[in-house]
């Protein structure tokens, strides 16, 4: 503790006092119902209100590892979130590391893209998917013409779940690409140029600058961006819902949690309040985020140590 | 670059070392409006359709309009009540983002400068957040037993936290010397006060980060109003635009232009504000 300096006494609360509206509507609104999740899975609490909710135990659990049809709908569900992760996070990485080595140039002009690439960030999925569903209007919209020109026909988002959801990885990363293109460039700022010019000399290419420079430097960006954007998709859902609703065959974990604890479903599909079910599901979810997130960020960390000492 | 003084720039490429043609430019060039192209492409088909006429839409989903056409426009915006859910998500977004902005300086001053006990405890509450279970059941049922549901007070209430924000401005006020504090505590400056007119000000830079952040998020939430907010009269314009699709979603003309008034508010704002949303997506970065 240092030193304070503001009074003794009484006066010795006043950090306290005024800390506390804020920690208070952290515990209560996220903290608190977080960790609450956990017992909630264990009831078959409904969201009616007033309807007595009851210990039943590990039966949420059975019910949706090991029970028939619904817990392979469920398994799927979990692969698909499993396949939505590895590709928005490969995808967005790849590129946003692309655009930002090519905006970071001292090119004409590179700040317009810049701005160009950051702005879906900003307009939130309501628009992004608004946006895209009219972009990928299957009966002659743009992208429909340009695919007939090669004899493709595609019903895009109303096609196979398969490759409706090919599309959602498509805006999930048009949409966010900008943020990690920009935790790139932040982090490509730091790289002294004097490097650059030593390695020139010594008449190093582009790619072994890239190699022996720029990627090792770059390594703080990296962990970053790779733990945001594994953690980021795996709880992603929203475009699922406004792209294509809660079909069969799309579902991933976030969106299933939704749907079971608000039975709140654009489509056909309307399922009952069942929050007891739905929280157990939200623990399988954060599950699957610590077995993926935890190791990442302790490998991460690793290999940051072994690289910049 | 007339000199050969400068070449202790930082920048080697900035340097024209030949007048040939140089492939790896125009290739760069080539590879960016592909890419500007995959992002204004859907933007630029917005905008065309929102002055087509629904035949012509029909007839032609990409061809230009024939003649320019705000009928879609004033349509979108009776038919839709936009006035009604922008004001709502105005009230929400300034109100949540005040409070919160304001509460969450008074908790990262003291972790910062480790003015109360458990100061690293607590940050690391905040920190871990990102890897917390979902909390949307036990906040729903905690807000249906308090009368909460379908409450505008109770909305806000839902935005009265954003923990990344918090960790933002522990890491920047660590960057204020402790001889401030000394300083004015001598001059008989008392607690509340020093924090108020003399931190303020000094990190408004952070403060303006952490606002723009959670007052984008909030703008932008559509899961919590679809499930706490049943009456139209609270709709945010995310929910009101959900609705207007599910009424309108045949009419691509003017869900078009429905789509396009929501868009342009946020776009001036985001040209405006950029440098600060910027240094508020990224600022992931920092955390320790």
């Amino acid at each position: 503790m240092t030193n304070y300096h503001f009074g003794r006494g009484r006066a010795r609360l006043a950090p306290y006092l005024l800390l506390l509206p804020g920690f208070l509507f952290y515990v209560i609104i996220m903290l608190g119902p977080s960790v609450a999740t956990s017992v909630y899975s264990f009831t078959d609490a409904s969201g009616i209100k007033g309807a007595a909710v009851h210990w039943v135990g590990l039966q949420n659990y059975r019910e949706f590892l090991f029970m028939g049809q619904a817990s392979l709908d469920n398994y799927a569900a979990l692969v698909r979130t499993l396949i939505f992760c590895f590709c928005v996070t490969t995808i967005q990485f790849t590129l946003g590391l692309v655009l930002a080595l090519l905006v970071n140039q001292r090119l004409r002009g590179v700040n317009i893209f810049r701005t160009i690439f950051f702005m879906p960030v900003i307009l939130g999925a309501v628009i992004q998917g608004l946006i895209w569903s009219l972009f990928l209007y299957p009966l002659g919209g743009p992208l429909a013409s340009l695919l007939g020109m090669f004899g493709i026909h595609s019903e895009f988002l109303g096609g196979q779940p398969a490759e409706a959801m090919a599309w959602v990885i498509v805006v999930q990363i048009w949409a966010n690409l900008g943020t990690t293109m920009m935790i790139f460039i932040a982090g490509l700022q730091t790289i002294p140029g004097e490097l650059y010019e030593v390695v020139r000399i010594d008449g190093a290419n582009g790619w072994q600058t890239f190699k022996n420079v720029t990627w090792p430097l770059l390594t703080s960006s990296v962990n970053t961006n790779l733990l945001l954007n594994i953690i980021g998709s795996l709880q992603a859902w929203q475009l699922f819902l406004v792209l294509l609703g809660y079909r069969n065959g799309t579902q991933v974990l976030g969106y299933l949690i939704f749907a079971q604890g608000f039975g709140q479903t654009s489509g056909s599909v309307t399922s009952a309040f069942r929050q007891g079910y739905a929280a157990s599901a939200s623990i399988v979810l954060f599950f699957l985020v610590l077995i993926i997130g935890l190791p990442t960020q302790y490998l991460l960390r690793r290999r940051e140590e072994r690289i910049l000492g | 670059m007339s000199t050969i003084a400068t070449s202790k720039a930082p920048d080697v490429s900035s340097r024209p070392t030949s007048r040939r043609i140089s492939w790896g430019r125009i290739g760069a060039y080539a590879l960016l409006l592909v890419f500007a192209v995959i992002y204004i492409g859907p933007l630029l088909m917005l905008v065309i359709t929102s002055f087509k006429t629904l035949p012509e839409f029909m007839k032609s989903a990409t061809a230009l309009p024939t003649t320019i056409n705000v009928r879609n426009f004033v349509e979108a915006w009776n038919k839709a009540n936009f006035l009604r859910y922008m004001t709502n998500t105005l009230i929400y977004t300034v109100s949540a983002t005040a409070i919160y902005v304001v509460t969450a300086v008074l908790v990262a001053f003291p972790i910062s400068r480790g003015y109360v006990k458990g100061a690293g405890i607590l940050l690391t509450l905040y920190v871990i957040a990102l890897f917390l279970p979902v909390a949307l059941i036990p906040q729903f049922q905690l807000m249906l037993s308090l009368g909460l549901y379908n409450n505008p007070i109770g909305y806000i209430m839902l935005f009265l936290v954003n923990p990344i924000g918090v960790v933002i401005l522990v890491n920047y006020i660590k960057t204020l010397p402790l001889e401030l504090d000394e300083a004015a505590a001598m001059d008989g400056c008392g607690y509340f006060r020093f924090v108020i007119s003399i931190i303020f000000p000094l990190i408004s830079p952070a403060i303006a980060t952490i606002a723009v952040l959670h007052a984008i998020g909030i703008w932008n939430e559509l899961i919590l109003p679809t499930i706490y907010l049943t009456s139209k009269d609270y709709y945010p314009i995310t929910r009101g635009m959900i609705v207007f699709q599910g009424v309108y979603g045949s009419n691509w003309p003017t869900l078009a232009a429905a789509v396009l008034i929501m868009t342009l508010p946020m776009l001036v704002l985001f040209l405006v504000l950029q440098r600060y949303i910027v240094s508020g997506l990224t600022s992931g970065a920092v955390k320790g």
